[in-house]
């Protein structure tokens, strides 16, 4: 236990940028996954093939042979980054392609008598999105979604292997310091675990939310 | 024009001016494509990263044999690593079904826990931790266990989902018929979850494929640890890791296709049975 | 930036030798890709295999009445050859050779002069069994048994002297500084203890402590492998490498664009690792030592070896003992 006090500064940080890692891929994977998406679904056959590809390299690519990549291979293109960042967009590339998949087949889900329907109705593209659309879709796509998340707090242990010093990497060097194995594995075991499931609760809760208000608004919409 | 499924969601069958906006929006992308590699070429060119030795070194045949030894590495601890995880997996999954409360406790705490943190953790306690306690393994294992740990968690949700997909009917049938409930289970749930879960499956293979990559941790020559080595020889750092990379995307792809193909197949037989129908998993990320 | 197949010397091995030597690594099952045979920079040469050979058989052999008195040196006789544990990618202290899947350099040849000690013979190549070690694997290795002996450029520091016994020092290397050949405004490491350089090690490394404590301004940033490390040089992530003298020195031949500069800050001891459960196995270890600081053979393998890229004459070998952890 003393070594966990006398480095719980160093545990916090390596906690801290394992957060930070996570929340800023899983942010920039939502954004860059529907902008892909809209790709992948637009009328714009160029776009679509642009969409395709990314969608395809990027899910089949494991994340370390990217992450190894963009750290040490880009920089010879010139494309320095510092490795925090390197890790950030590595998780964005990676979650995006899962992201854009959830969403697109969120959207596969509803049926088509939906939007011909709102169509008919006279909506337009934003209405019919944001009144038809999205509230049925959405529903099927937030387990997938929370699963990105939740492969992104895992993807992003592997940042340990290009030098970041998130928790796995704080967890083996001060093992190799202490050689206090099992007191340390634990800890950051537990600190992966409780992430985990807390997204996924978080999940859960959201989802039962998501559902109840397309429930509703279906309800008030007959 | 192609019209998916989620494209006729969005939108109607355009009219001739949408027909010509697009047509005009095509062009326009197409081009700003083309500045776009015109740009990354030039990068590239501007580093000296475009010559011609520096990405054709691998064709010598000294390099291919080497690089192909490393994809049988990563084969040989992919495949040994589900001929475990996949049987492994399915117990779990039973596990976590049956009533009896002690065997269930321990199937959920696994799979939750090894779901839920980073297969490099696993990995650095087979490297750095347990051999001081007196578990030192070979190489191989120290990459090939963990792999079986994590994946044995998530193929136990395949399987389970996989189960629970099978018509309640089905089971209800079997008991009529004076099975026991392990017998309805053996013979009649079973086949049928296997059936619906081998896409899924496919996808877990691909997760085991990503996962094999951490033999670059522990040194053990697969795929990616093979690169590593080659750039130390040729320098070439850029080059080594794109060619890896794209042989990982070009195999996951190939096993992906498989698995959309045995999907699309297994919904066509069992179309109108739409509660047996099973989403591909997607969240094979690392 | 001149064509890099003529500028590297390395890659001048390359084409239809690098792809022969290749062919046959992986068909003998070796898992590791040749850094070629560095040319000399100093005038002296580097050992060929046959020299290398017959430095090693030329060396002392124990009295058979002293290897069965001492229970440790009993034991590898029996077994009929010495467990070691190293490095196969060092290309002055024990590189391998793909076409003879031999070892060669300094560690591999005091490992196997070590042996031949012991056994006797003149079977170079079945004198040592192998076994890959890493800066995070070194001392479990010797305290599970699973090897006899590390010789692997192994600092002997108090730390690692609780978890192993060490025999020696047979070597004294130290930190050093590396940065890219291009880079005129780091002559030593002073230059380094500013704000905002970057420096890089290994993780587990002894440079981590010199680093703390000759250089606490500068940024670092760790990596556990020597090729990341020297990435992170030569495309300018950090400033500077610091890490023991002799690798530095290897990096420097095999990369044509790095160079270390200054003097070593720090004096790295090298010793054998061994295990701590038999007092027997130190002083027997040492014992052979002695014998070959005494008898020029240490000096012979040093100029077939560390020489040509060191300017200067060999040094006298170190004392044995003498630093802590020793």
């Amino acid at each position: 236990m003393e070594i966990i006090r006398s480095n719980a500064g160093v545990l916090l940080d390596g906690l801290t940028t394992t957060i930070l890692l996570t929340v800023l891929g899983y942010l920039g994977a939502l954004v860059v996954g529907i902008v892909v998406a809209i790709f992948r679904v637009s009328p714009i056959a160029p776009l679509r093939a642009v969409g395709t590809v990314y969608v395809e390299f990027f899910r089949n690519v494991p994340l370390l042979s990217l992450l190894i990549l963009v750290a040490f291979g880009l920089p010879d293109a010139g494309l320095l980054l510092p490795l925090f960042w390197c890790g950030v967009v590595s998780l964005i590339a990676s979650g995006s392609a899962f992201v854009c998949e959830s969403v697109r087949s969120g959207i596969n889900t509803v049926s088509l008598g939906q939007s011909e329907a709102a169509r008919a109705l006279g909506m337009g593209f934003g209405q019919q999105l944001r009144l038809v659309i999205l509230p049925q879709a959405l529903a099927s796509m937030v387990q997938p979604l929370v699963n990105v998340l939740i492969g992104t707090l895992i993807g992003s242990s592997l940042c340990s292997a290009i030098g970041i010093s998130e928790i796995t990497n704080v967890t083996q060097q001060l093992n190799i310091k202490y050689a206090e194995a099992v007191l340390l594995f634990l800890v950051s075991g537990v600190a992966y675990l409780v992430m985990a499931l807390g997204s996924g609760a978080l999940g859960g809760v959201l989802e039962r939310r998501v559902a109840r208000s397309s429930h509703q608004r279906r309800q008030v919409q007959a | 024009m192609s019209t998916q499924p989620s494209q006729r969601i969005l939108f109607d069958e355009p009219g001739p001016r949408g027909r010509r906006t697009i047509a005009l929006a095509t062009v326009a992308v197409a081009l700003l494509i083309i500045a776009l590699v015109i740009v990354v070429l030039a990068q590239l060119d501007a580093h000296d990263q475009l010559e011609p030795q520096k990405w054709f070194f691998f064709t010598q045949p000294g390099f291919a044999t080497y690089m192909a030894y490393g994809i049988v590495g990563t084969f040989r601890a992919t495949l040994v690593a589900a001929v475990f995880a996949f049987p492994f997996g399915l117990l779990l999954a039973l596990g976590r079904l049956t009533r009896q409360p002690l065997v269930h406790a321990v199937c959920v705490g696994w799979v939750e826990f090894f779901r839920s943190i980073p297969m490099l953790l696993v990995v650095y306690a087979f490297l750095l931790a347990l051999p001081s306690y007196g578990l030192n393994l070979d190489i191989y294992w120290k990459l090939v266990i963990p792999m079986i740990l994590v994946n044995s968690a998530t193929t136990a949700e395949v399987f389970r989902a996989g189960i629970l997909a099978v018509e309640k009917g089905q089971s209800e049938a079997a008991q009529s018929l004076g099975m026991s409930a392990r017998m309805t289970m053996a013979l009649v749930v079973l086949p049928q979850a296997l059936r619906l879960v081998l896409p899924n499956l496919l996808t877990q293979l691909v997760s085991l494929l990503k996962d094999s990559t951490l033999g670059y941790v522990v040194s053990y020559p697969e795929l990616m640890e093979r690169g590593r080595i080659l750039t130390s020889y040729t320098h070439y750092l850029l080059q080594t890791y794109t060619i890896v990379a794209v042989i990982y995307v070009l195999l996951n792809f190939g096993l992906t296709r498989l698995a959309g193909y045995l999907q699309s197949r297994g919904n066509r037989k069992s179309a109108g049975h739409r509660g047996s129908r099973t989403e591909l998993a997607a969240t094979t990320m690392a | 930036m001149s064509s890099p197949l003529t500028r590297r010397g390395l890659l001048g091995l390359g084409g239809a030798l690098g792809a022969a030597a290749l062919l046959s690594a992986c068909s003998s099952s070796n898992d590791t890709l040749p850094v070629a045979t560095p040319s000399s920079t100093t005038g002296k040469t580097v050992f060929t295999q046959e020299q290398y050979d017959a430095l090693v058989t030329s060396g002392p052999v124990a009295p058979a009445e002293m290897v069965s008195q001492n229970a440790w040196a009993q034991a590898i006789k029996a077994h009929g050859a010495l467990r070691r544990a190293g490095t196969d990618t060092s290309p002055i202290f024990s590189l391998r050779n793909p076409s003879t899947n031999r070892l060669k350099g300094f560690d591999a040849g005091i490992a196997d002069l070590l042996a031949h000690y012991i056994l006797g013979g003149s079977d170079v190549a079945k004198l040592t069994e192998f076994s890959k070690t890493t800066v995070d694997t070194r001392e479990t290795m010797i305290q599970n048994k699973t090897v006899d002996v590390t010789i692997a450029t192994y600092s002997i520091t108090p730390a690692r002297a609780e978890k192993v016994a060490f025999a020696g020092p047979y070597f004294v290397s130290g930190t050093a500084v590396q940065v890219k050949r291009s880079n005129n405004d780091i002559k030593s490491y002073a230059d380094l203890n500013v704000d905002g350089k970057k420096v890089t090690t290994e993780t587990n490394s002894t440079a981590i402590a010199a680093i703390q404590k000759f250089i606490p301004k500068a940024e670092v940033t760790l990596f556990t492998e020597n090729d990341a490390c020297v990435a992170a040089v030569r495309q300018g992530r950090v400033d500077a490498y610091i890490l023991d003298q002799s690798i530095l020195l290897s990096n420097a031949v095999n990369y044509d664009d790095l160079k270390v500069v200054g003097e070593p800050f720090t004096t790295d001891p090298y010793g054998i690792g061994l295990t701590k459960d038999d007092p027997g196995a130190k002083t027997f270890v040492n014992d052979f030592l002695t014998k070959i600081f005494t008898d020029g053979t240490w000096k012979k393998l040093y100029d077939g070896t560390v020489g040509p890229y060191v300017a200067g004459e060999a040094p006298t070998p170190p004392a044995l003992g003498g630093v802590p952890g020793a």
